[in-house]
């Protein structure tokens, strides 16, 4: 759906718009995937029991770069934390592969998307809206085997 | 009805090529000092995951650093090699800085009563892995782990006899790390 309104806003030449949104739908399928993996209850996700572990792990046990600004919507270390959580899962490691591709979907869209691009009233190069599109795109089409 | 396969793009440039066959290099050499710094996770599963710090990432992009990695080490050691990383990410002495990886630094108390000079200490540190990537904070050796900063400081002095007093290892602090002992106080207190 966050997809789809991306599409809509690059349609009418609003291209930071459009990458907020793919950033965030990006951000979205990493965390659900991450959480699908690691949880097996099924409450509502929150900062203090899911997410705040979550990235301490990511931080303590698989050494990932996971700067304190904003470091719950922080792409690039999602990815890498799905990545290294899924290698470190015995019989659910990813193929290098698709590793390497989530993690390059995140760094792409690292490089670009922040949460507070919401504040910004620049205007996205249209490569950079293509770069952010096909990196999110990629993790969508691929949900089901992240 | 026009129908196109679109290829999936390689994100290697020529300079990146060029660090592949570098990087390679080095992790045949077995070298035991200087940059790049090689860190090796191995999981259960036997999967792994590398962080490469090196100066030489400065114009290279995230993305661009993962896939020299990856190909330096199927260079290098073979694709099976390859295959065992799950996640590689390369990232430059300040960047590690930054980010709390290396907290330990050796630095100089250099006098100029001491038996050794200046240019010599320098290209001693470079020698050992020193960064000058970010000039303002001038030359920065460091290491993540005391004992890497030991081993380092005892090479340093037997390259330069008498240099022992000048040698200094610091370690950073940072503001989470006081918040933490704080915190730890605190509920030691109550």
């Amino acid at each position: 759906m966050r997809y789809d309104d991306g599409l809509s806003l690059a349609v009418q030449g609003r291209r930071t718009g459009a990458i907020y949104m793919w950033g965030y739908c990006a951000e979205m399928s990493l965390k659900a995937a991450y959480f699908s993996l690691t949880l097996s209850d099924t409450d509502p996700i929150a900062w203090t029991s899911h997410l705040r572990p979550a990235i301490d792990r990511g931080r303590n046990t698989h050494m990932i770069t996971w700067p304190r600004g904003g470091d719950g919507h922080n792409v690039r270390a999602w990815a890498e934390l799905l990545v290294a959580e899924r290698a470190a899962t015995p019989g659910r490691a990813l193929t290098p592969a698709i590793s390497q591709e989530i993690q390059a979907c995140g760094q792409r869209i690292g490089e670009l998307w922040n949460e507070s691009l919401r504040y910004h009233n620049n205007l996205a190069y249209q490569h950079e809206v293509t770069k952010v599109r096909l990196a999110a795109e990629w993790l969508l089409v691929n949900l089901d085997s992240l | 009805m026009p129908r196109k396969k679109i290829e999936v793009q390689s994100a290697m440039t020529s300079a990146g090529a060029g660090l592949v066959a570098k990087l390679a290099a080095e992790l045949k050499s077995d070298r035991d000092f200087g940059q790049p710094l090689v860190y090796e996770q191995e999981y259960a599963t036997r999967k792994s995951r590398v962080t490469v710090i090196w100066d030489e990432w400065a114009d290279a992009s995230l993305e661009e650093r993962s896939s020299v990695i990856l190909r330096a080490y199927e260079q290098a050691e073979g694709k099976e090699a390859r295959d065992k990383i799950a996640l590689a990410s390369g990232l430059t002495v300040p960047e590690a800085t930054a980010a709390g990886m290396l907290p330990y630094q050796i630095i100089t108390g250099l006098r100029a009563s001491d038996p050794v000079k200046f240019e010599d200490v320098k290209a001693a540190m470079l020698e050992q892995g020193a960064s000058e990537l970010n000039k303002e904070d001038g030359l920065q050796l460091r290491f993540a782990t005391r004992e890497e900063a030991e081993a380092c400081l005892k090479r340093l002095s037997d390259k330069l006899p008498g240099s022992e007093p000048i040698w200094i290892i610091s370690r950073d602090i940072h503001v989470y790390d006081h918040l933490t002992i704080t915190d730890s106080v605190n509920a030691e207190v109550k």
